[in-house]
Order: C-alpha cells, then sequence, then structure tokens
C-alpha cells in the first residue's frame, strides 16, 4: 500500500499542501478498503492487494487528479499576483512621492524626469500590467466557484497574470538602477525597498515559468 | 458498466450518495456500488478526483474528520449542490421517459 501512494505521489504536480492532502486521503480510502475486503474474509496481504486493485492503476488516479490540482496551483499563482501587486505599487508610488514627484502637477506618465526612450516602454508595461490584472481575474474566477460556467485553461491565464507583471518590474528596475548608476550614494529606503519588491517578483515569475516548462515537457515531478 | 457509459452522470450520482447525509469518499463509492446491485463498479480512485471536483464547484463542502484513529475527508452537500442534484433528477427523469418512449416495449404504429 505504501509504495503503491509512492508512485501515485511521484505521479501529482502542484501544491504541496494539496498533494498532502489528496494522498492522506487516498491512504485512508485505501485503508477502508482494505478493511472492508478482510471484513469479507480475505487476510490482511491479500485485503491490502484487492484494495489496491480496486483503486485502480497509479497513473490513472494521479491523472484523474491532474485537473484539480492545476486549479490549485493556478490559484496560488493569481493569489500571490493579486496580494502582492498592490504592496510593490504601494512601495513603487512611495518611492515617487519621497522623490518629489508630487511638487510638480505632471501626470506620472509624463514624467519630466524619465528619459525620452523610456517612455514607449513605460506605456508597454503599462499594458502589460492590464492584462495582468485581466489575466489574474479571470483565473480566480474560473479556479472557484464560476468554474462551472467559463471554459479554464488555468495555468494558461495564471501565467498571463504572473507574465504580465514582468515588462513593468523590468522597466522600474531598469530606471531605479539607471537613476543610481547617474546619482550614486543617494540610496533612499523606498526605492530600494520598491526595486528588492520587484527583483522578488520577477524571480517568482521565472520561477513560476520554469515549473510550467517542466510540467509540460513530459509531466516530471517539478518539486517533490 | 464502463466509467465511459457514466461520463455525465456522474456528478448527479455522487451528489445522490451524499443526499442521505454527510459521507467519506469510500462511503461514497460504496453506495454506488451497492445502490446500483454491483453493476458500477469503477476505479475507486476515480471518485476523488470527482468529490474534490463538486467541492471546487461549490456543490458539496469537506471536512475532516477523525474516527477510530483514521482521518478522513467528509463530504457534505451544500445548498447550492441540493439544488445540483434537484436539477439532475428533473433532467434524468425527462431523458429516461423520452428514451423509453422510444426504446420501450410498445408496437411502434405500423406505416401502411
Amino acid at each position: 500500500m505504501e509504495s503503491y501512494l509512492a508512485e501515485v505521489a511521484g505521479r501529482l504536480i502542484g501544491p504541496a499542501r494539496a498533494r498532502r492532502d489528496i494522498l492522506a486521503e487516498l491512504a485512508a480510502g485505501i485503508a477502508d478498503a482494505a478493511d472492508a475486503h478482510a471484513a469479507a474474509g480475505m487476510d490482511p496481504v491479500q485485503a491490502a492487494h484487492a484494495a489496491v486493485a480496486e483503486f485502480g492503476g497509479p497513473d490513472q488516479v494521479a491523472g484523474g487528479f491532474r485537473a484539480e490540482l492545476a486549479a490549485a496551483q493556478a490559484r496560488r499563482t493569481a493569489l500571490t499576483v493579486l496580494t502582492s501587486g498592490p504592496l510593490i505599487g504601494a512601495l513603487w508610488v512611495g518611492a515617487a512621492l519621497a522623490a518629489g514627484i508630487d511638487a510638480r502637477p505632471i501626470p506620472p506618465w509624463h514624467w519630466a524626469g524619465l528619459p525620452a526612450g523610456a517612455r514607449p516602454a513605460v506605456h508597454l508595461a503599462m499594458i502589460a500590467l492590464a492584462i495582468a490584472i485581466a489575466g489574474t481575474l479571470f483565473t480566480l474566477a474560473t479556479t472557484g466557484r464560476l468554474a462551472r460556467w467559463l471554459p479554464a485553461r488555468p495555468l494558461a491565464t495564471a501565467a498571463i497574470a504572473v507574465g504580465g507583471t514582468a515588462p513593468i518590474d523590468i522597466t522600474l528596475v531598469t530606471l531605479f538602477a539607471a537613476q543610481m548608476a547617474g546619482a550614486p550614494g543617494r540610496l533612499a529606503v523606498l526605492p530600494a525597498a520598491a526595486a528588492t519588491a520587484s527583483l522578488g517578483r520577477l524571480a517568482f515569475t521565472a520561477r513560476t515559468a520554469r515549473d510550467r516548462l517542466i510540467a509540460r515537457g513530459g509531466g516530471a515531478p517539478a518539486r517533490q | 458498466m464502463s466509467a465511459q457509459a457514466l461520463k455525465g452522470h456522474l456528478d448527479g450520482m455522487l451528489l445522490a450518495a451524499l443526499d442521505d447525509g454527510p459521507r467519506h469518499g469510500y462511503a461514497v463509492m460504496e453506495a454506488l456500488r451497492v445502490g446500483s446491485g454491483g453493476r458500477f463498479d469503477l476505479p475507486t480512485g476515480t471518485i476523488y478526483p470527482a468529490l474534490r471536483r463538486l467541492e471546487r464547484a461549490g456543490f458539496v463542502h469537506a471536512t475532516w474528520s477523525e474516527e477510530g484513529g483514521r482521518r478522513r475527508r467528509v463530504y457534505e452537500l451544500t445548498p447550492s449542490g441540493r439544488r445540483m442534484l434537484d436539477a439532475e433528477r428533473h433532467a434524468w427523469r425527462e431523458f429516461s421517459a423520452a428514451v423509453t418512449a422510444l426504446l420501450g416495449p410498445h408496437q411502434r404504429p405500423v406505416t401502411p
């Protein structure tokens, strides 16, 4: 029974907690099945074999959970984007305010201090961010109760959600680095914190992309 | 009866198995097996993903409960699950009445 569960475990891809939860439920179910066979007169070893046979092959059982685990994974990614987004945004706004940008009545997309070449990048990053927000909300909708009515490609929409945040992070961190290079020695706390937070989100984006590539490339276990 | 033949009706039957009260996964399977006179004999492992899908859709609610030293996930119908079950029953009655009318023992009027 243990080796059967280990085989199923090796085929499950998704958040660790969800996988543990599934395995605990399956273990109890197989124990129940074995009890039922033992009560019908089998010896314990036979009963355990019958229970495992009754559950179906590890591929079939793990495959049945694939959609649920994908939804759990996508939901977790979207929630991370949703909760970290306002925080990272607030840090950058705080950094901009601390730099005295509000002293000049200029809309932020026409920052006087922005290098001319950076403007298209900022505009594109804003569009990507809007797409990311849409992807986040759609992922949360399709992995929750609205799943009944909406067609779901949870991992794809979650990839859009997290990938859409990359351009703004790259743009802001690049601007920050350029600023630092131009005026070294004036590193304030807020811009540094904002840049660190953006780098953290970029790392999360890269990890999500890597996991997705691994998951697509033949279903090798991404994280044990 | 194969899993393929049950496709499309499995959700309704799982909800029906919870109509009498909360059950854990293996008890749901037993209810299907016994209730169908042994005709529905799916691999037990396929019941669990289906229950999780129903849980995510909000039709059932699951809680862990411990009994006799074994922790089991116990499923219970939610109000929306109960409405879904009613809808499935209604749809099945309509469908089976239509199929019975067409495939049933009645002689079709012979056209001259």
